[in-house]
């Protein structure tokens, strides 16, 4: 937005019959018009498309409503609800498992693969291209993909497992396994972000530091850990808050494989919001836990963001 | 002065984009007495895809040919007939809703509750609609708490008994006929069960949808037991007759090991066609993919308790929606009953493999050319006599659905047992139809 800056006409007396100034005050009108031009159609879509579906799931979730008949006025009762909630209470549980398994693994993956592919060897552009690909594969077909390797009975997972003489998994079936697959699923499709993310860190470390850490006698592993690492710190940040967002709004992986099952082991808070708006058409309840997702979304990032500024970090 | 330059940029830009919604809209009043010859333009969401949507459309343009004052824009109206749902809801909030539209007929309770669906109760007693032509299922689903008709049945179908022969002739087992209990299909599961082959006798699904639910209610009314109180307020289903449909489905689960549990629903259909799957309840909607994939199917009712062969049937509706306008109200109307009279009913119901929606076309030329091409829906036409019981079209349906799916999904993985679990469901399903009143 361009308001924020304090222009010298706003803080001038409001003499508007200076006749020397009436030449500049039509440039600034132009300017600033020419200014909310381009960002007009833009902000009108945030607007549209964000600000006010926001706000209308705001008062949504205040509301007794299916869709259908009038909406009902309930104050706070939708967010009590959802405080006594086992279910919720264990969407909520089963995101923050999947969370603590998902973004460590995908943050030392990343960096892994970055340090493997960070050197001049022959066919690198190949392995790169091949990390990558996971990525742009969309959710929906890697969920289908999944359900092929890890069917208990059909799967490849388990024809492997058996040739091997060891006894077959439930994987998908199995509530015990069944989040551990999806994370391992969704690992593969995402570490090829903070891959690229390290890699363009790594390429970002001065060479010189690197070179004076050898010429003081630094082994590989020390001039990793000492030079190398620190440097990458401010990213680590990034790459971790970036990977907890995604993470605790996963919805698309659970959806194409388990559906929340087996026996719901896999529901997450994203799933539990859809099932409970779009399924049992109470859409005051789902927006109630929306928003509930928000506030923790909201201060996952500021408890960070003030973590990484005291640290100096400078991650964002 | 920047701030007031800005303010009504902004201020531009808003009524602007106000406009832009209001322009979207729904124009004006319509008409309040009727017109037979005035100008109509109606919208129809069919929730159909490809071939059965292209028909609509032709069976459509036929109509606006014969009555040129009359234009129809039919469309899907989503990307899947679920979808329709969202879309409908979104349709009233925004106030741009179809005239005709397919419903799913578990949506008819929430559909009238909308307030927005015409009511032609009188008008489909006239005896040229025929409407006792249409099985009774069908009726009571278009008739949502009974006291309005929102709308004519679109489809019509119920749970049959489908056979894998290839499945059966290599385990060397008889094929099922109409005359088997649930014991001689447990029986025959045992031994149509191959762990070496990964063959499974029988299918059953444990995601916890409806899907998981209705394949029980057969078994739950055989055995003499309702979904509902008689006086429809709270869930009956816990009943004697309820735990003994799901223990004998527990026991083939769990203690037989014979039955392939699918978690996401996708999958069953898919491996009965494969030859890895013996037996499954199911209905017409499989047959073209049994065709296309040249599966050796057989078809024949669900088995029997003391020779009650009754069946559950799932009823889809075109709703017909209120625009406060006689003209619209009325070829909305007139269209309906067009589409899905016999003639006009053969053309599309049959012509895409779904089951006849009136009894009089099963003895129709294009009936039976169906049948020779997808054998087994005479049967299954001539099963809609045993739908003798209605799903119930209470709007709380939905919350005892999911109490009781629930259940049955945790019964049938062996974690927990039949009765305690039912009782729990039903619990959880008498505060869904509580707060759904």
């Amino acid at each position: 937005m361009t308001t924020t800056e304090l222009s010298p006409a706003a803080t001038a007396p409001s003499g508007a019959d200076q006749p020397d100034r009436s030449g500049r005050r039509h440039d600034r009108w132009r300017a600033a018009l020419t200014g909310w031009l381009f960002a007009g159609p833009a902000t009108l879509i945030v607007l549209g498309l964000s600000i006010f579906p926001a706000g209308w799931a705001f008062v949504l979730s205040l509301e007794k409503w299916n869709g259908f008949s009038p909406p009902e006025f309930v104050g706070g009762k939708n967010y009590s609800r959802l405080i006594t909630d086992a279910e919720f209470a264990d969407a909520v549980l089963h995101t923050i498992i999947y969370t603590a398994m998902f973004v460590p693994m995908s943050v030392l993956a990343g960096l892994f693969l970055a340090v493997a592919l960070n050197r001049r060897i022959r066919f690198i552009g190949i392995y790169r291209t091949a990390i990558f690909v996971p990525f742009v594969a969309s959710a929906a077909a890697t969920g289908i993909l999944s359900t092929y390797l890890f069917s208990p009975q059909y799967g490849l997972v388990n024809n492997v497992l058996q040739r091997l003489g060891l006894p077959a998994q439930g994987w998908l079936e199995d509530p015990a396994q069944a989040m551990v697959v999806i994370a391992i699923m969704s690992l593969w499709g995402q570490a090829a972000f903070t891959t690229v993310i390290y890699l363009a860190a790594l390429q970002d470390v001065p060479g010189e530091l690197i070179e004076a850490a050898r010429v003081d006698g630094a082994g590989s592993w020390q001039t990793f850990w000492r030079v190398i690492w620190p440097q990458l710190r401010p990213v680590t940040v990034f790459v971790t808050i970036w990977q907890t967002i995604g993470a605790i709004q996963l919805f698309d992986l659970v959806y194409t494989t388990t559906r929340g099952g087996p026996l719901n082991a896999t529901r997450t808070i994203v799933y539990f919001l859809w099932d409970k708006a779009f399924r049992s058409l109470d859409f005051g309840y789902g927006s109630a836990a929306a928003y509930v997702l928000f506030a923790i979304t909201l201060l996952t990032t500021i408890g960070v963001v003030v973590y990484s500024r005291r640290k100096n970090m400078e991650a964002f | 002065m920047k701030r007031r330059i800005t303010f009504s940029v902004v201020t531009a830009l808003v009524t602007l984009g106000l406009a832009g919604l209001t322009a979207c809209g729904s124009s004006g009043q319509g008409a309040s007495s009727l017109d037979k010859d005035a100008k109509v333009s109606l919208t129809m969401w069919t929730g159909q895809t490809e071939n059965s949507e292209k028909i609509l459309e032709g069976l459509a343009a036929e109509f606006q040919k014969a009555h040129p004052n009359v234009s129809i824009d039919v469309s899907s109206g989503a990307s899947s007939t679920d979808d329709l749902l969202q879309k409908l809801s979104a349709g009233f909030v925004g106030n741009s809703y179809p005239d005709i539209s397919y419903a799913y007929g578990s949506w008819a309770s929430e559909l009238e509750a909308s307030g927005r669906t015409l009511d032609i109760t009188d008008r489909v007693a006239e005896p040229d609609v025929k409407w006792n032509e249409f099985p009774e299922g069908a009726r009571l689903t278009a008739r949502p708490t009974g006291k309005k008709t929102i709308g004519f049945p679109a489809i019509v179908d119920n749970l049959t008994l489908l056979y894998n022969k290839t499945v059966f002739d290599a385990a060397g087992v008889p094929y099922p006929t109409d005359q088997w209990t649930w014991d001689d299909l447990r029986a025959a599961a045992k031994k149509l069960t191959n762990p070496a082959t990964s063959t499974y006798g029988y299918a059953y699904s444990v995601s916890g949808a409806e899907n998981t639910v209705w394949k029980m209610w057969p078994q739950l009314w055989q055995n003499g037991g309702e979904i509902l109180s008689p006086d429809q307020k709270t869930a009956a289903f816990d009943s004697d007759a309820g735990v003994k449909a799901l223990t004998f489905l527990r026991d083939m689960a769990v203690t037989d090991k014979s039955v392939y549990l699918d978690q996401t629903d996708t999958k069953y259909e898919q491996l009965f066609r494969n030859n890895r799957i013996g037996m499954m309840a199911s209905g017409p909607w499989v047959l073209y993919d049994l065709k296309t994939a040249r599966t050796k199917y057989g078809v024949t009712l669900l088995p029997g308790t003391n020779g009650d062969h009754q069946t559950a049937s799932g009823p889809d509706l075109w709703a017909l929606f209120d625009h406060h306008d006689k003209n619209r109200e009325y070829w909305a109307y007139e269209f309906a009953n067009w589409l899905t009279s016999a003639a006009q009913d053969e053309r599309w119901n049959v012509a895409v493999g779904n089951l006849p929606l009136r009894s009089s076309e099963v003895g129709s030329a294009a009936f039976k050319t169906q049948v020779k091409t997808y054998p087994g829906l005479d049967i299954m036409a001539a099963n809609g006599a045993n739908a003798k019981k209605v799903r119930p079209t209470v709007s709380g349906y939905v919350g005892l659905s999911q109490a009781i799916g629930a259940a049955i999904s945790e019964v049938l993985q062996g974690r927990a047992e039949p009765k305690p679990a039912l009782e729990k469901a039903a619990t959880k399903a008498n505060t869904a139809l509580e707060a759904a009143r």
